[in-house]
């Protein structure tokens, strides 16, 4: 019985069916937003988690990932991720339901003003003494994750990244590591850097709302809880050794296989559509995967403003508009990369291994 | 609680304010839960424990001490002081007057030696004020012209003062002494006393001051330590060795090591403790290892160079102690929390296990002496072949370890050799021959065809390459069995061969270094044992059998005995096959290597024969049979093993434990070896294989303790970490005793003969040890050079009453000279050009003579007549050899120490007195009569000789 509940967790551990579920959790937490922002649903899922790692805790493999000290702080990222993801939904779906009944937010009937004395510096006070109480406990508790001395003739295997990072270390499996380590980080931090300048919309400001901001507040709850936190739990509990994949449950056997049968779209197009040998030069042979590329950077945009997304195009003017939506494909990407390779093997669109260049 | 917010507030302050003191708590709480996680540190408990232990093991010592004190010596010197003390009391007035004198030169002295060092000071000063002075004026003191400067009649003043002064402090100086004296002459009695009796009881003394510096005290024990205050000087205190020659290699760079090991490990150089439990037990062999004035002393050494493990832990788990048993392991699990430590590459070696580090320091050395489980381990490695297969530094250029089968057809046949090979063990448990098939990776029922076919394969390929023998003696007479198992049993053969019921195990690797002869009359056949007996090269030019020497009735007695040597044993077939399973396993190896296309037309080219004689082949180059054996075609075929020569330090993710689970062999470099050892193939369990992806590697079956041995042996081959300023020093001498090492234990000399405090195996087989081959420690000092390369050649009988003999080896010269080097290098002698003229007087002879007669030497010693009525474990050597043999000045340590030289020895010692002695000569001088004794030895001639066989 136990077994077999391992044994179903295992499955679902899966990376196809552990980033559909993210989506399909997604997706469900903002359609039946009012149901989620429950008490009941509140209390239900931090009793969920901790059952789950209660009994994690009895399984010995798991219970060797969950106690590793690395691993320790993203439990607790666990709990808190879910703890506000469902505390600001409450939040926003109460201010909904006054402004659906004609109520300004609940924040318009706080004070304006407090004491800095006691309301301010004495909350202070007592966040640093439970900050100090837990920093003791936890260095009592836990041992420094120290590990043998550093040797690159013996690299430690999985080779993981710091915790902040797996999310990024995630990418690697699909993208070639130029995109993955300096493209597509480059344009996070210029994204993030630019949307006070593209969001014009000012609605939201000191107050939660979900109504008035449906679709940043989706797309940051896809780039951010979706695409990397639970990318971090995923690379943290769920990759093992030669990074593949194991459930929580299953033990971390270093002779572990995986099949690497992965194809370029130009093998696709040229051997398996036109039933012939690949091109010798790389352009002729990547031309459908450079025009794809171009078409999804360059073109897409422009038919989306023509169709789709006029509104956004109208309300944001044509820089704004396309700053956005060209972040907004990149943030996509992954998603699609991830979905044409489990679904078609696909390995690179654009792969010209001459210059060691890979989409 | 929104409603309980006062106006202008956030938060309910009442409920803060419990918020608040709660947290308070809680870091009170956790803070003195830091506090005591510190005081409550394991090597901090145990060094509290041992402040109790060392107590009491300091005051058992007193104890001691305290017994030994002459107690009636101490009333009598008490009582003399009494008597002291009361002449002096008489003398009071008289002494006490000296003493004010004494008080008031002492003031005197004090003040004048005071003015005399500071008019030094400031004479200094001014004269260098004076001499810069003049030379700013371009003076320079001399000459003429000379620029004249104010102040020199000053300086020489200051000067003369100072000199003045001087004898001031000489003349108050011997005043003192002189006061000194006197009363010093009052006190003489007293003091003389007081001396003797401090000698008598001064160690009870100190240990008392000891016991009592240890007596718990509140400010060295708890003050200094309590919590929080044992930041300051604690005496409590993490103990540690840093060696800037022994290093850590930490991958990017080497550092010296750090071993805090001490900080539990508290009474390790400090003898008194054996016995105590763990971590308080003193070191073992403190004259080798850890004592100050060992090779190895604690403080130059350390710890971890020879235990490995993480020297600077001070915590049991961390510091990666690993258990010697499965029993332990579940005791340190309980009582330590122990789990393999992940923080450091090289666990601690488990007890036993620690030879393995000699080789790190001791570079290019093999044998190393005192090293005992190393030496027999290597013993071992070579015996069983391991490094035949297995390349290894230092076991390169040998032998091969297994029989020559160049000529198997005159000495064996096909079924016999099928059925040895099928499981050697069963024919005979003793052997070093491995089973090559039917191990744990082949022993299905589908795999006995094929186990079949590369069986008969192989043994059908070595009798078609097998070359013609013809034996010297074609049709030899039979002997006598019984007079042959006398010979056998009496003559030295056991040194090498057993042939009862023994085990390999029990026998060890020099007494198994010949083929075991259990069975041996079922194997071969009466003329080839025959012929081989009589002259092993005969048959194999390169054997290293010596030549006993026998004659050939007592080889026919010999082979007769051994011929009777039967037992039934060995290992039917395990399936049979028709030829289309030797195609299929030709085709499977041909597969490998050719097209498969190439490979069918190939064997069909084949005659059935060919296509058997060519899978024998493949199969010999697959299993490395050649490595071991001579076989002809395979003759510059590198050997099959991977290299050994750094296997110790590969680290752990290098070993593949496949489907062989932590609870069955657990996941450590050491039990993976050992398991590999034990079953060699039992990586393979779990797997789908083909025939040729199987594992290959034969099994020995070795016992634990083989296995154990092995292991040690294997994770001594190490890569180079430690620098040049740790290794051994060499000098020609140490290559001469290291070569000899090497030679003896390659030739198994040790098997016989004690050298170096190691092997002597035979002598334990000897009920009398004076009848066993003897010690060869001090040969080097005792025997001349050219004596000794005489005898090796041709060996001589010494002493007729022996049944065991030693054997003519035939070396070549480099050999003998190398043995020569050998025995001249541990006995530091100087080499073979030494002056042995002694100037003989004929009344020193004449005395010698006579101590002879006295000393009745010839009760023993053979002079050309074996004296009678005497028990031959008594007897001794021919003395006419003497003066051809011996060193003359060994002879004379010989007398002196016959114990000391060779250890059981029934030679007397005849001057216990030593340079005393019982006998009147030469005004009872030892040495003097020694001498004379070795002098009229000296004068005699006509013994046996190897010299004069024509050498």
């Amino acid at each position: 019985m136990l077994e077999g509940l391992k044994g179903f967790i295992d499955l679902f551990a899966d990376p196809q069916l552990f980033f559909a579920t993210t989506v399909v959790a997604l997706v469900l937490i903002v359609w039946k937003r009012e149901a989620f922002s429950s008490t009941r649903w509140g209390w239900g899922l931090m009793i969920f988690l901790t059952v789950f790692f209660a009994f994690g805790l009895t399984d010995s493999d798991f219970n060797l990932i969950i106690t590793k000290p690395d691993n320790v702080p993203i439990v607790g990222l666990i709990f808190l991720l879910v703890f506000f993801t469902w505390f600001s939904m409450r939040q926003a779906v109460d201010n909904d339901r006054r402004a659906a009944g004609g109520q300004p937010p609940i924040e318009k009937d706080e004070e304006d003003r407090v004491w800095t004395w006691p309301d301010l510096v004495y909350t202070e006070l007592i966040s640093m003494v439970v900050c100090t109480v837990v920093l003791i406990v936890w260095s009592i508790g836990l041992e420094a994750p120290i590990e043998q001395p550093a040797n690159n003739a013996n690299t430690p295997n999985p080779s993981k990244a710091p915790w902040y990072f797996l999310g990024l270390q995630e990418m690697l499996v699909y993208f070639d590591p130029g995109l993955a380590g300096v493209v597509l980080p480059s344009l996070i931090i210029v994204g993030l850097m630019a949307i006070p300048y593209i969001d014009k919309n000012p609605k939201g400001n000191g107050y939660y709302t979900f109504n008035e901001r449906r679709v940043e507040i989706t797309i940051f709850l896809f780039g951010f809880v979706v695409l990397w936190s639970s990318l971090i739990v995923l690379g943290t509990f769920l990759r093992g050794p030669n990074w593949n994949f194991f459930g929580p449950f299953e033990y971390w056997d270093i002779h572990k296989l995986e099949a690497l049968t992965n194809v370029d779209l130009s093998e696709y197009v040229w051997v398996r559509g036109f039933g012939m040998a690949l091109p010798d030069h790389w352009f002729v042979r990547e031309i459908f995967g450079i025009l794809l590329t171009i078409g999804y950077v360059a073109v897409l945009p422009v038919l989306l403003a023509r169709k789709g997304l006029t509104k956004y195009y109208e309300k944001l003017g044509p820089t704004r508009y396309y700053v956005t939506v060209i972040l907004f494909l990149s943030m996509l990407s992954l998603p699609v990369k991830m979905l044409t390779r489990w679904a078609f093997n696909l390995k690179y669109v654009v792969a010209i291994p001459e210059f060691f260049f890979n989409i | 609680m929104a409603d309980k917010r006062a106006v202008g507030h956030a938060y309910n302050i009442d409920f803060l304010n419990v918020v608040f003191a709660a947290s308070s708590l809680f870091v009170l709480f956790s803070t003195l839960w830091m506090i005591w996680d510190d005081y409550d540190r394991e090597w901090k408990n145990y060094q509290r424990q041992f402040w109790a232990l060392e107590q009491e093991v300091t005051s058992a010592d007193l104890a001691l001490a305290e017994r030994d004190v002459d107690r009636a010596r101490v009333a009598e010197l008490e009582t003399r002081r009494a008597a002291a003390e009361q002449q002096l009391a008489a003398n009071a007035a008289q002494v006490a007057e000296l003493e004010d004198q004494l008080a008031d030169v002492d003031r005197q002295l004090f003040v004048a030696t005071r003015n005399f060092n500071f008019t030094k000071a400031n004479y200094d000063v001014d004269r260098y004020d004076f001499e810069s002075r003049r030379d700013e004026a371009g003076g320079h003191g001399e000459g003429e012209g000379e620029v004249h400067v104010e102040g020199e009649e000053d300086v020489t003043a200051l000067y003369e003062r100072w000199l003045e002064e001087g004898l001031i402090v000489e003349r108050l100086t011997a005043e003192r002494d002189a006061l000194r004296d006197r009363i010093g002459e009052f006190n003489a009695e007293v003091d003389a006393v007081n001396d003797e009796l401090g000698a008598l009881t001064g160690e009870a003394d100190r240990l008392r001051g000891l016991v009592a510096d240890m007596e718990p005290n509140l400010i060295d024990n708890y003050l200094l330590n309590a919590p929080l205050l044992d930041f300051m000087a604690p005496t409590l205190t993490v103990r540690q060795t840093i060696t800037p020659n022994i290093v850590d290699d930490v991958n990017f760079i080497r550092v010296p090591k750090m071993d805090r090991c001490q900080t539990c490990h508290l009474a390790i150089d400090r003898e008194g403790y054996e016995d105590y439990p763990q971590p308080f037990r003193t070191h073992p062999n403190l004259e080798t290892y850890v004592g100050s004035s060992s090779p190895h002393p604690l403080e130059t050494t350390g710890c971890t160079v020879c235990h490995e493990g993480m020297g600077q832990s001070i915590s049991f788990v961390d510091a990666a102690h690993s258990p010697s048993s499965p029993a332990q392991m579940a005791e340190w699990e309980e009582q330590y929390h122990w789990e393999e430590s992940h923080l450091w590459d090289y666990p601690m070696l488990p007890s036993g296990m620690a030879e393995a580090s000699c080789a790190k320091c001791h570079k290019g050395e093999v044998f190393i002496p005192e090293a005992d489980n190393l030496n027999l381990a290597y013993g071992m490695y070579e015996r069983a072949g391991c490094n035949a297969c297995h390349t290894t530094a230092g076991f390169t250029d040998q032998r091969k370890p297994g029989p020559n089968l160049t000529k198997i057809a005159s000495k064996l046949d096909e079924e016999w050799v099928a059925r040895w090979i099928r499981d050697p063990r069963a024919v005979k448990a003793s052997t070093w021959m491995p089973r090559v098939w039917y191990n744990s990776n082949t022993s299905s029922p589908e795999d006995a065809v094929r186990n079949e076919v590369e069986i008969d394969a192989v043994v059908a390929y070595l009798f078609a390459n097998s070359e013609d023998h013809e034996p010297a003696i074609g049709f030899p007479g039979r002997g006598n069995a019984a007079n042959g198992q006398r010979i056998f049993e009496s003559v030295g053969c056991l040194g090498c061969h057993i042939a009862g019921d023994e085990t390999r195990e029990e026998a060890g690797p020099r007494r198994t270094f010949g083929q075991p002869l259990q069975a041996i009359g079922d194997k071969t056949s009466y003329v080839w044992l025959f012929d081989w007996i009589r002259n092993p090269r005969h048959y194999s030019p390169e054997t290293y059998m010596p030549d006993l020497r026998l004659n050939d009735f007592e080889v026919a007695d010999v082979a007769t005995y051994l011929m009777g040597l039967t037992g039934e044993g060995g290992v039917e077939a395990g399936a049979t096959y028709g030829p289309e399973d030797v195609d299929a396993a030709l085709l499977d190896y041909m597969r490998a290597i050719v097209p498969y296309d190439e490979a069918q037309a190939a064997i069909a080219d084949m005659s059935p024969e060919e296509r058997q004689l060519d899978l024998g082949q493949r199969a010999i180059g697959r299993y490395g049979c050649y490595s071991c054996h001579e076989i002809a075609g395979f003759e510059d075929v590198q050997p099959i093993g991977i290299e050994l020569s750094q296997e110790g330090s590969k680290l752990l993710p290098q070993f593949d434990f496949a489907f062989i689970h932590a609870e069955e062999v657990p996941h450590t470099k050491r039990d993976w070896i050992n398991q590999k050892l034990l079953d060699p193939r039992i990586y393979d369990r779990g797997r789908i294989l083909q025939p040729l992806e199987k594992l290959r590697m034969p099994n020995f079956g070795f016992s634990e303790a083989e296995a154990r041995l092995l292991t040690t042996a294997v994770l001594s081959f190490q890569r180079d970490v430690q620098p040049k300023e740790s290794q051994v020093p060499r000098s020609a001498r140490k290559d001469a005793i290291i070569d000899g090492r090497n030679l003896v234990r390659r030739r198994n000399c040790i098997a016989c003969h004690e050298i170096e405090a190691d092997g002597g195996d035979y002598r334990q087989l000897v009920e009398d040890s004076s009848l066993a081959p003897p010690l060869l420690t001090p040969q080097g000092a005792k025997v001349k050079p050219e004596w000794m390369y005489a005898f090796l050649q041709e060996p001589i009988t010494i002493r007729p009453w022996l049944d065991v003999r030693m054997p003519s080896f035939g070396l070549d010269d480099a050999h003998w000279n190398g043995v020569l080097d050998y025995f001249a290098a541990i006995s530091d002698t100087v080499g073979p050009f030494r002056t042995h003229d002694v100037e003989l007087d004929a009344a020193t002879v004449e005395t010698g003579e006579e101590l002879f007669e006295l000393l009745r030497c010839q009760q023993c010693h053979v002079l050309d007549t074996i004296p009678e009525d005497q028990d031959v474990a008594n007897l001794a050597p021919d003395l006419r050899m003497t003066p051809e043999r011996l060193q003359p000045d060994w002879i004379l340590d010989w007398l002196i120490r016959p114990l000391d030289i060779q250890p059981g020895t029934r030679m007397p010692t005849f001057w216990t007195e030593y340079p005393g002695s019982f006998y009147p000569q030469f005004d009872q001088d030892a040495n003097a009569q020694i001498e004379s004794i070795r002098d009229y030895l000296l004068t005699f001639s006509g013994g046996p000789s190897p010299m004069q066989q024509g050498n």
